[in-house]
């Protein structure tokens, strides 16, 4: 008899306290990105607000309970140089069985590491919203196996619409100023030099001339013989593709030198609002693509410019990298939403409710193709949206696609 | 071509002085060379952002103690493994690489580092034009070539650094201490590297991994030049120098990284101690 009057009073106390306490653990989403690098460590900040906003409202409603979300972040490193894939991809297992993640948002900057870390999310079954790496080869992956990679999603662009954005906006140029010539500048990585060259392509065949395509190592910071080179050959555009932080040197360099072309393109120190400061006002009239909006407030879309102040008001500092930070803000809503509208944090059910995500997010409408890609085009209350801006007068001014364009080009003055 | 060929070996000289100095001098390869430049940049940054000094101000106080530093890391480490060639190269390096890690652990990642340019706009020669603070480069390259001429002919510290360069042991004889000169050559090569860097980042961004570009450009110079060669230095400086600029017009700037390394393999199988060096001399000869 006292057997079973102890046995009962073990099950109550099992029913009344252990049970309750494991109920409200919150959710945890493991951060695995390098966070030393400015899209990382700002990815980062904006996933965990999106998940303090989610928290002040109750949390993620789970079937008849809220339950709170928390947030676990690892420095991977693999976007610095020099770091083996295989150091990452430890940092994401690590994270997995150490802190037990739920799911994973921002993920690899480098795609061979994504490409290799979807075989681990698949194996624990973890349900992954990637932000930075852009190879095309990830919707590939799981196009090729969708049973096995149905756990890896991408909130960003992918360097095929990157193609399509800049390839746009050249078109564009064309039609404001006639402009058919055009010398191209890239970083000499993998995902640049491809970049230039679907471009070079893309322009050859729509028309244009293309004087010089020239590759510069990373590190460079003269970039006076490949202007010299545009100037001889008359280009009316210079189309850079850089990623390195002395690549601004190109943007000084044009403007020093008056270079009688327009200077279109990605430099990513260009993106941020700090850079007006860091280049001393000489990127004036410079046209860069921000990867997805959100880093830039767009006024045509509200919930771009929501988050870009949110961001402001939490960190105490703006948004200066132009890529995976609106993404991984957005990244955190999706799960939570999939979440709900599956009722249980049953991961098959959830990454079912995430491929049938239809959401107004900072990057623009969120909904993703068969490949588990972000849907990108120009207007971001249909799909997700890039932008072209170009700084004027110290402001960065939206510029492209036209449904969100908030003024003309301005060409530079030496520029007739 | 001429006129960006002259500021990039101008560029080349003013970042292999330094090096090249504490080596003629102290026999030490500081292999941390380019993590003292980088730490430099982000001193006069820090200084001029964060503290809100002046820029003149922020640069002098980051030479001072970019040199201080420089006879301390001489003192505490380096003086007791002093001709250990071996042990010499695995400190520096070490102590390189804790530097830019450091830094990258302390956070300077990103893109808003920059110093002000000392004189904005260009100027026209020919049909070029060139922004004015390249010009300030060559200008500065000068300068520090002729006070360190200078300061070796016609001063009491510069004769000891000769002294000491030329015959160690005999320079002992006549009451130089070797260790002290050395520690100084260490704290004057790393403010020329600092100095290097102020003059040179304001036309870019100062970024952690510069440190390893600059290092590999020192040591290119200094191995053509020949190690310890002032003369030797400026005359490579030109060499690469304008190498790298033909090698940007005339094929790709893809190329330029490696006309300096196969530079240093040139000089190595044709004259090993470089072109104006003598460290090797004899064994060449035999």
């Amino acid at each position: 008899m006292r057997i079973i009057l102890r046995l009962v009073l073990v099950c109550l106390f099992t029913i009344l306290f252990v049970v309750p306490s494991f109920a409200q653990q919150p959710i945890t989403l493991g951060i695995p990105t390098s966070l030393k690098l400015i899209e990382g460590a700002e990815g980062n900040k904006a996933a965990i607000l999106a998940t303090e906003e989610i928290n002040a409202k109750g949390g993620v409603q789970v079937g008849k309970e809220k339950r709170l979300l928390k947030t676990e972040s690892l420095d991977i490193r693999d976007g610095e140089p020099g770091v083996p894939t295989s150091e990452a991809l430890l940092g994401i297992e690590k994270l997995i069985l150490d802190q037990k993640i739920y799911a994973a948002v921002v993920g690899n900057f480098r795609s061979e590491a994504l490409l290799a870390a979807m075989d681990i999310y698949s194996k624990y079954k973890v349900p992954n919203i990637g932000t930075i790496a852009m190879a095309p080869a990830f919707q590939q992956k799981i196009l090729g196996d969708k049973e096995k990679y149905k756990y890896s999603f991408r909130n960003c662009l992918d360097s095929v619409y990157l193609v399509k954005y800049i390839s746009g906006l050249m078109g564009h140029i064309q039609k404001e100023f006639k402009y058919n010539k055009v010398f191209i500048a890239t970083q000499d990585v993998l995902w640049a030099t491809a970049t230039g060259g679907l471009m070079e392509k893309w322009f050859k065949e729509n028309g244009w001339t293309v004087v010089g395509n020239e590759k510069y190592p990373t590190g460079a910071s003269d970039f006076s013989s490949s202007l010299m080179k545009a100037k001889s050959g008359q280009a009316q555009v210079i189309l850079p593709i850089f990623d390195m932080p002395t690549s601004g040197v190109l943007v000084k360099q044009w403007r020093s030198m008056k270079i009688p072309a327009l200077m279109a393109g990605f430099i990513s120190p260009l993106s941020g609002t700090k850079a007006w400061k860091t280049f001393e006002g000489e990127i004036d009239g410079a046209i860069n693509v921000m990867f997805e909006i959100g880093h830039i407030p767009v006024k045509a879309y509200p919930p771009s410019g929501k988050f870009y102040d949110a961001y402001k008001v939490r960190w105490k500092d703006e948004i200066q990298s132009g890529h995976g930070v609106s993404g991984a803000y957005d990244a955190v809503y999706v799960l939570a939403k999939a979440i709900e509208k599956a009722g249980t944090l049953d991961v098959d059910q959830v990454t079912t409710a995430i491929a049938g995500t239809d959401l107004a997010g900072a990057v623009g409408r969120i909904r993703y193709d068969a490949g588990h890609q972000l849907a990108f085009g120009n207007d971001p209350k249909v799909t997700a949206a890039a932008a072209a801006m170009q700084w004027q007068k110290g402001k960065r001014v939206n510029i492209f696609p036209e449904s969100i364009a908030e003024a003309k080009i301005e060409k530079p003055s030496w520029i007739k | 071509m001429l006129i960006y060929g002259l500021i990039n070996s101008a560029v080349l000289a003013l970042m292999a002085l330094g090096f090249n100095l504490t080596f003629g001098i102290s026999g030490v390869a500081n292999f941390s060379y380019g993590a003292i430049y980088v730490v430099a940049g982000f001193l006069t940054w820090t200084l001029i952002n964060q503290v809100g000094l002046p820029y003149f101000p922020s640069a002098l106080i980051t030479i001072v103690a970019v040199g201080i530093a420089g006879v301390y890391m001489y003192r505490l480490i380096l003086k007791r493994i002093r001709g250990l060639v071996i042990s010499e190269v695995i400190a520096t390096f070490g102590i390189g690489l804790v530097l830019l890690e450091l830094l990258r652990y302390l956070g300077f990642m990103g893109f808003e580092y920059s110093l002000p340019m000392f004189i904005k706009g260009s100027v026209e020669i020919g049909d070029t034009y060139v922004d004015i603070q390249r010009l300030v480069i060559i200008g500065a390259g000068i300068l520090l070539i002729t006070a360190l001429y200078l300061f070796t002919h016609h001063t009491k510290l510069g004769l000891a650094f000769r002294g000491i360069a030329q015959e160690e042991h005999t320079s002992l004889a006549v009451g130089i201490n070797p260790d002290r000169i050395a520690s100084f050559s260490m704290g004057m090569g790393s403010a020329l590297g600092a100095f290097a860097a102020i003059v040179i980042l304001p036309l870019g961004t100062i970024t952690v991994d510069g440190g390893y570009d600059v290092l590999i450009n020192a040591l290119s110079v200094c191995i053509v030049g020949g190690l310890g060669s002032t003369f030797g230095v400026i005359i490579a400086s030109f060499i690469i120098g304008y190498a790298q600029t033909m090698t940007a017009t005339y094929l790709s700037p893809h190329w330029i990284m490696i006309v300096s390394l196969c530079a240093i393999l040139i000089i190595l199988a044709v004259k090993p101690s470089g072109i104006l060096g003598h460290q090797k001399e004899l064994e060449e000869r035999v």
